[in-house]
């Protein structure tokens, strides 16, 4: 008798510590909101990402009183921020109530969620690009607004064209002998000088690179919008086998090493003659304190076989969590940073690609970055990665991807066999047939 | 609980009016367990039940962060994981000569390609590595390549910096040990990089590191002319694990050296004035008085730093991401970037088992029980 009481005394100690616990939490968060509703956004902080947000994330709490917006700075790599933002979904946190999320995401991550269209989205939505707007939509929901979009761009220094008496180049073939006579020239003075650089490192940028060489090569898509591999195709073996002769060559080994920042900071610091990167480069190495200012202009990416460049299709939506306290005004915050003010602040003052297509002809945004409207074919014609195609997957096919370039890269294995291996892996992969 | 209860039931036996001790031996015995009780439901709702929780997710192919409905699979995760596949590689004839075909460049036989011989049904097998025995060839397959470096690589990653760290942490240990000027500051200033974040020195040496004469080690290196053009250190694979040991060497020297003070300090002086009395030189009482008298510190210390090593997460993901892979970092892979929750439970169960084997290994090898 007594020690079934004391059991029960026990068991109602654990329980109320327990709930105490829990209650302690709510009770934070009470004090917390203060009558303010604060709403979080997780965004980037490539160049100048995290300014930016954060500015327009002031003019919104300035404008609407009691609400107060936070800007949550996320890894810069995609699949640490992947990782991260999986975390808050597993938990069904409530913590963040934006998030910024990538062109390839959509189809993956669309339960976790809100259906923008039910938050006055349906408005706006006509103003974008059509075709990234589709790539938002699942099953008739709009689960991101597009933010900013992305396309791969040559970077070279015009200081150093004129100086050899060399053109931008066409084809790659072409930018391998620039920059190997670019090189060759400068490292008299300068020992740390290569001549390109890119995004090398085994991760999602890496996928981006090698798609672009191998899209301009006639060699296909990895696989098809159909959903056939065609990655195992000979020119795609052989621009990727060619790209490995840069490593150590007119790129530094530790080009495989280097995603988009640091790559950049090779440019940055005048220490390369073209560089691979987002249009965000332009703003960054535009900046006053920047050594390669006004030294430098960008064009589409060099072309292969199919005698014409590619430009990998990336960029950032903004999607309201499933999980928010308050769906409402969190999608209005992302409406607002989405929209065409928003976007032409962060064009003007970033560099970052407007998907409103009227921006494209708005005289200050063309006056910041020229190349919008120069360059505007090559937004509208970006390649996109098989994301849709393989979702659930792409993930997995992605990874597959970059480990087998990288390994040709890093002197492994020659494209050849990567690209037979890879073919039957994404064979068991994904249950699509081959070419 | 044992020992209180041990200690009542002998109690029991010995005395003579056994009913009535051993009443009281009950209620002793009842006391302690009610005593324990509260720790014991602490300890198993916040570690066993996580733990059970992963054991049983090994056995689904639950997906992370996902509602997708969850299948029981049995044992699918840890043949994904484990299953390795060996076999010989023939040479390939040249049909035309009727003999064994060599490669002009290296002079070498040619052999059949591994994509070509390792099974495919029901789960793929790929290379992990060749090796030759008795004049054949081999290749070992695996459906989990990775996995199976991982293992590598921590193994290895461990043996070897867990051996550099109780060398150079003894001689660091005996030299703060011994009488000298500053020499208090010297024993905080030893302890610094223990006390920088793992993370924070692991993005320093990513610097330092660096392929370019941005790192200090191509600066050097350059400078003393070894090299003609800069190293790239994590991403060759010759330099990727040595690179991770001097890492974790620098970091965790000091904790050894920590550990190993403390149990030089407690050695009694009067033993070494002894010793010396009777002519032992330097090195003799450093083997037979000093090294056996440290022994329980040595065991300790290499208890913390191996199980310590098998679990390195941090710096291997933070220089190497997904290019190379300690179990850990492996584990958070599947887990985060693969989203395989299974999968990576399953990791983390052999994880558990192998650190188990180790602690156990320690234990019965060097007679800690006992002491």
């Amino acid at each position: 008798m007594l020690k079934r009481k004391w059991l029960l005394g026990v068991a109602l100690l654990l329980v109320l510590s327990l709930v105490l616990a829990a209650g302690c939490g709510e009770a934070e968060e009470v004090v917390d909101d203060d009558d303010e509703i604060v709403i979080t956004v997780a965004a980037g902080a490539v160049g100048m990402e995290l300014e930016l947000t954060r500015d327009l994330a002031e003019m919104y709490s300035a404008e609407n009183e009691g609400v107060r917006v936070e800007v949550l700075d996320t890894p810069d790599m995609v699949e640490d921020r992947l990782g991260l933002y999986l975390q808050f979904f597993e938990a069904g946190s409530s913590e963040v109530d934006v998030y910024q999320i990538d062109v390839i995401w959509p189809g993956d991550l669309a339960e976790h969620f809100v259906d923008l269209y039910e938050h006055g989205a349906d408005e706006v939505a006509g103003d974008h690009f059509p075709a990234i707007v589709e790539n938002n939509t699942v099953d008739g929901r709009l689960v991101g607004i597009p933010w900013f979009t992305d396309a791969g761009l040559l970077y070279y220094r015009t200081d150093l064209l004129e100086k050899y008496d060399l053109d931008p180049p066409a084809t790659w073939d072409d930018l391998e002998e620039a920059a190997q006579i670019i090189q060759d020239g400068e490292r008299a003075e300068n020992p740390d000088f290569w001549g390109f650089v890119w995004q090398g490192r085994a991760y999602e940028g890496l996928t981006c690179d090698a798609l672009e060489w191998i899209a301009s090569n006639d060699g296909g898509t990895i696989i098809s919008p159909e959903g056939v591999i065609t990655i195992n195709n000979p020119n795609a073996i052989e621009i990727v086998d060619q790209a490995a002769g840069w490593v150590g060559t007119i790129s530094p080994d530790g080009v495989t090493t280097m995603a988009e920042e640091e790559s950049r900071a090779v440019w940055h610091a005048g220490n390369a003659a073209f560089m691979r990167n987002w249009p965000y480069a332009y703003a960054t190495s535009q900046a006053d304190d920047s050594p390669v200012k006004d030294l430098f202009d960008v064009s589409p990416l060099p072309a292969g076989r199919s005698g014409a460049g590619a430009a990998t299709l990336g960029g950032w939506q903004l999607a309201v969590s499933q999980y928010s306290e308050n769906p409402e005004i969190a999608a209005d915050v992302a409406l607002y940073m989405a929209s065409y003010e928003g976007q032409k602040y962060r064009a003007v003052e970033g560099t970052f690609n407007p998907t409103i297509m009227d921006l494209y002809e708005d005289a200050e945004v063309l006056e910041a970055a020229p190349f919008f409207g120069s360059l505007y074919d090559v937004f509208i014609n970006a390649v996109a990665r098989p994301s849709t195609v393989t979702a659930p997957q792409y993930s997995a096919v992605s990874e597959l991807f970059y480990n087998a370039v990288y390994d040709v890269l890093i002197g492994d294995t020659n494209a050849a066999d990567a690209f037979e291996e890879l073919e039957i892996d994404l064979m068991d992969l994904t249950g699509f047939d081959a070419e | 609980m044992t020992s209180n209860h041990d200690n009542a039931s002998s109690k029991s036996k010995v005395s003579s009016p056994k009913v009535k001790m051993s009443n009281l031996a009950k209620r002793e015995e009842r006391l302690a367990f009610r005593l324990l009780l509260p720790a014991l439901l602490i300890i198993a709702i916040i570690a066993f039940y996580p733990l059970a929780q992963v054991f049983y997710t090994s056995f689904t192919d639950r997906v992370f962060a996902s509602g997708q409905e969850t299948n029981f699979i049995g044992f699918d995760n840890y043949q994904q994981l484990l299953s390795v596949h060996i076999t010989t590689l023939d040479p390939v004839i040249d049909e035309a000569t009727g003999e064994i075909m060599i490669d002009p460049e290296t002079g070498q036989k040619v052999y059949e390609r591994p994509l070509d011989v390792l099974p495919r049904e029901p789960s793929r097998y790929r290379e992990f590595n060749q090796f030759s025995l008795f004049g054949n060839r081999y290749v070992v397959g695996a459906t989990d390549p990775s996995f199976i470096q991982s293992v590598s690589n921590t193994i290895t990653f461990t043996v070897v910096s867990v051996f550099l760290e109780l060398v150079l942490g003894l001689a660091i240990a005996l030299v703060v040990n011994s009488k000298f000027r500053f020499r208090g500051s010297m024993r905080a200033a030893m302890l610094v990089p223990w006390a920088v974040i793992t993370v924070v020195s692991a993005r320093m040496w990513e610097w330092m590191l660096a392929p370019s004469r941005i790192g200090m080690f191509n600066a050097l290196f350059d400078w003393m002319g070894v090299i003609d053009s800069p190293i790239a250190f994590l991403a060759s694979g010759t330099y990727q694990l040595p690179a991770m040991i001097a890492v974790d060497v620098w970091k965790t020297t000091p904790f050894m050296a920590l550990l190993l003070l403390a149990g030089l300090q407690i050695m009694p002086e009067d033993i070494f004035e002894a010793a010396e009395i009777d002519g032992a030189g330097k090195i003799r009482q450093f083997i037979t008085i000093t090294l056996p008298l440290l022994k329980p510190a040595i065991v300790v210390a290499l208890i913390f730093r191996t199980l310590d090593a098998l679990r390195v997460f941090d710096i291997f993901q933070v220089m190497l991401g997904q290019s190379q892979y300690s179990m850990a970092s492996y584990n958070y892979f599947q887990l985060i970037g693969n989203r395989n929750m299974g999968l990576a439970s399953a990791i983390g169960v052999i994880i558990f088992i192998l650190i188990f084997l180790f602690a156990i290994s320690y234990i019965k090898m060097l007679g800690v029980d006992q002491e």
